[in-house]
């Protein structure tokens, strides 16, 4: 636990990497001492829906095979989202969580990090790859798949299905119009059986409380 | 400590057997949602909705969501654009949005159901979209009362339970999509009674609170039986809860005495403590934690004069946590605190609104109130006493003035109870 804590330290230390359009601010400190692992349940909420998605190849393949057989933390994005609290704070707390998740050997081999964009229409594979940089191709820890899918009608079973809320509107205020897209950050975990056991906000997606859930499903009989 | 209960027992049967219509419960509004609730409407408002209770042989007599424009550039303003009735009578209390704000979950305290109204396919129109049954099977708990957005789950407080309809109750827990996922008990040891009310999250802090208020067979008791009962008037909550909110565990129990009812936590970043009203003695009440980090309860404030039981039953506090409205069921007085001093709030305006009011909800920007009249079935008022309406108002800050008034008998509707906000730009994409 004590190496863990450690790794997870230098990680937020050392979060200056950055992905497409990211800045690199340190993430706050949490403002609380969560509960220790396994002295909690994590029920389960939801079966996490599948649907086809597109990989940096571009190649189509069933989400499922991304939700199931590890721990998955999945978070939708919009690669250009610049909301400090929604897609950037997502990718920093994955980025954060990996470097800590390499550290244990025992977690590397059953967690993974998956990042799915909702919005398929500027989101191609090509920009996914972009937004991904090295973070795709990193050896040493947890995979990180990053998708995307054809259209937003094959989105749209996903963020239902997850109930993800993401609303599209053309403004048209000033200039010409130009589409907008708003959502509220949701992260979900997801254990190997494909059920939904966490579903973290803004308000209390940190390092410290993910890698504690992972813990608390890894202990489950 | 059993001196205490029975001082306290005596006091709480004293106050009520004084009574002469009494009362209870309420919740509010666009400032006292839920954190996780999204899309808060931080201008004009378009609808009012209110949960209301069906009254035989009024209307169809079935409990409904009535939605009223609120819109003063609309033609329609201040009129009723439509109700959803749903088939049953059951006591229609409180309401809730899923963090999404797509959906408006409510339910009655005289039954185990939940009702699921979808807000967002046209914002004008609810419409009922589920209705969940299972919260007796599941959990046992009876008369749901308070719905509290998680991200993608609704936590629900009860006030019962189906085994003996006392007070010891619990909340359950639901994915937006309706289906069970867990439930947890109010804790009966360290002090906890089992009562359950309201419940409000601080999630940068991880606490959940909640409160405490009375069971079914109390609170559905016609109430000049009730209060003749001395050992049902014993039975009342006295006690809030602090919560691990991640752990869904109870971590310490505060004593506060007399029913304490609705929480709203300040909304200001840089705050971190809750306030309640005790309805049976007519306080304020501040939690939060001490100088060594524990959580407490103390006594801030009195609302009116207690021997007069003015019965503070719906508080709704400002965005900037400076100021706290508080509804009087028994005088009908809608008073304005300034708790720029939590820990020494001061009634700076008060003003009749009804002879009998209970909820009141404030726009995001504090300028327009609303305020509705009923309680419960069997605790509102009679005769002329018993007005039911809702009753709009603006605020500059110095004076309540009256905009439009909704007679909720001459419409055929029923008893006006919680009210919720919608507008047109919710309309889902």
């Amino acid at each position: 636990m004590r190496r863990a804590a450690a790794a997870l330290a230098l990680a937020w230390l050392a979060a200056a990497a950055t992905a497409a359009g990211h800045e690199a601010v340190p993430l706050p400190p949490l403002d609380y001492e969560p509960p220790a692992p396994g002295t909690y349940v994590l029920h389960r909420i939801m079966a996490a829906p599948d649907g086809e998605v597109l990989g940096l190849d571009g190649r189509p393949q069933p989400l499922s095979r991304f939700t199931r057989e590890r721990i998955t933390l999945l978070g939708f994005v919009y690669t250009t989202c610049i909301d400090p609290d929604g897609c950037p704070l997502a990718y920093r707390v994955f980025d954060a969580l990996r470097p800590a998740l390499a550290a244990r050997p025992a977690l590397r081999e059953r967690v993974r990090l998956v990042t799915l964009s909702f919005d398929p229409v500027r989101d191609t594979p090509a920009a996914m790859r972009h937004y991904a940089g090295p973070r795709a191709r990193t050896a040493g820890g947890p995979p990180w798949h990053f998708l995307t899918t054809r259209s937003a009608e094959a989105v749209k079973p996903l963020v239902d299905g997850f109930g993800q809320d993401v609303r599209v509107t053309v403004a048209r205020t000033s200039g010409p119009p130009r589409r907008e897209i708003s959502h509220v950050l949701k992260v979900f975990l997801i254990d190997p059986a494909g059920m939904v056991r966490e579903i973290y906000s803004s308000a209390f997606l940190h390092p410290q409380t993910v890698l504690n859930d992972i813990d608390t499903l890894l202990m489950e009989p | 400590m059993i001196v205490r209960h029975l001082l306290r027992a005596t006091l709480t049967a004293g106050l009520l057997l004084a009574l002469v219509g009494l009362t209870v419960p309420a919740a509010a509004d666009e400032t006292c949602n839920s954190p996780y609730v999204t899309k808060l409407i931080k201008g004009q408002e378009d609808y009012i909705y209110v949960w209301t209770l069906g009254v035989e042989g009024l209307g169809d007599g079935f409990d409904k969501l009535v939605t009223i424009d609120v819109n003063p550039k609309s033609k329609s303003y201040g009129k009723v654009l439509g109700s959803v009735a749903v088939g049953t009578r059951g006591e229609a209390h409180h309401m809730g949005f899923t963090d999404d704000r797509r959906f408006l979950w409510a339910g009655g305290l005289a039954e185990p159901t939940i009702y699921v109204f979808d807000i967002a396919t046209d914002p004008a129109k609810p419409a009922l979209a589920k209705t969940i049954r299972d919260m007796a099977d599941k959990t046992g708990y009876l008369g749901p009362h308070t719905y509290y957005a998680l991200p993608g789950r609704m936590l629900v407080q009860a006030l019962s339970n189906t085994k003996d309809k006392g007070g010891v109750t619990g909340m359950a827990v639901y994915n937006n999509q309706g289906e069970y996922v867990a439930a947890y008990p109010m804790p009966t040891e360290g002090g906890g009674d089992g009562y359950g009310y309201d419940l409000a999250v601080n999630p940068k802090k991880n606490v959940l609170l909640t409160s405490s208020f009375t069971g079914y067979a109390n609170y559905m008791r016609p109430l000049g039986d009730l209060v003749k009962d001395a050992e049902a008037m014993k039975k009342f909550g006295n006690t809030m809860v602090v919560w691990d909110l991640k752990a869904m565990k109870p971590r310490k129990v505060l004593s506060v005495p007399g029913a304490p009812l609705e929480i709203r936590w300040s909304l200001n970043a840089k705050d971190n403590w809750a306030i309640t009203a005790a309805a049976l003695t007519s306080k304020l009440w501040l939690v939060k934690p001490d100088a060594k980090g524990e959580w407490q309860a103390k006594e801030v404030a009195t609302i009116g004069e207690p021997a007069k039981i003015p019965l503070p039953v719906d508080i709704s506090i400002t965005r900037d946590g400076k100021g706290l409205w508080v509804n009087t069921f028994m005088d009908g007085q809608t008073r304005y605190f300034d708790l720029s001093n939590p820990e020494a709030p001061k009634q700076t305006y008060a003003k009749a609104t009804g002879k009998q009011i209970n909820m009141i909800s404030q726009s995001w920007d504090g300028k327009r109130l609303y305020i509705t009249s009923s309680l419960l079935a069997n605790w509102d008022k009679g005769g002329a006493d018993n007005e039911q309406f809702l009753r709009a108002f603006t605020w500059n800050g110095k004076e309540l003035t009256p905009t439009f008034e909704v007679d909720f008998t001459k419409e055929q509707l029923g008893r006006a109870h919680h009210m919720k906000l919608g507008s047109k730009s919710l309309k889902s994409s």
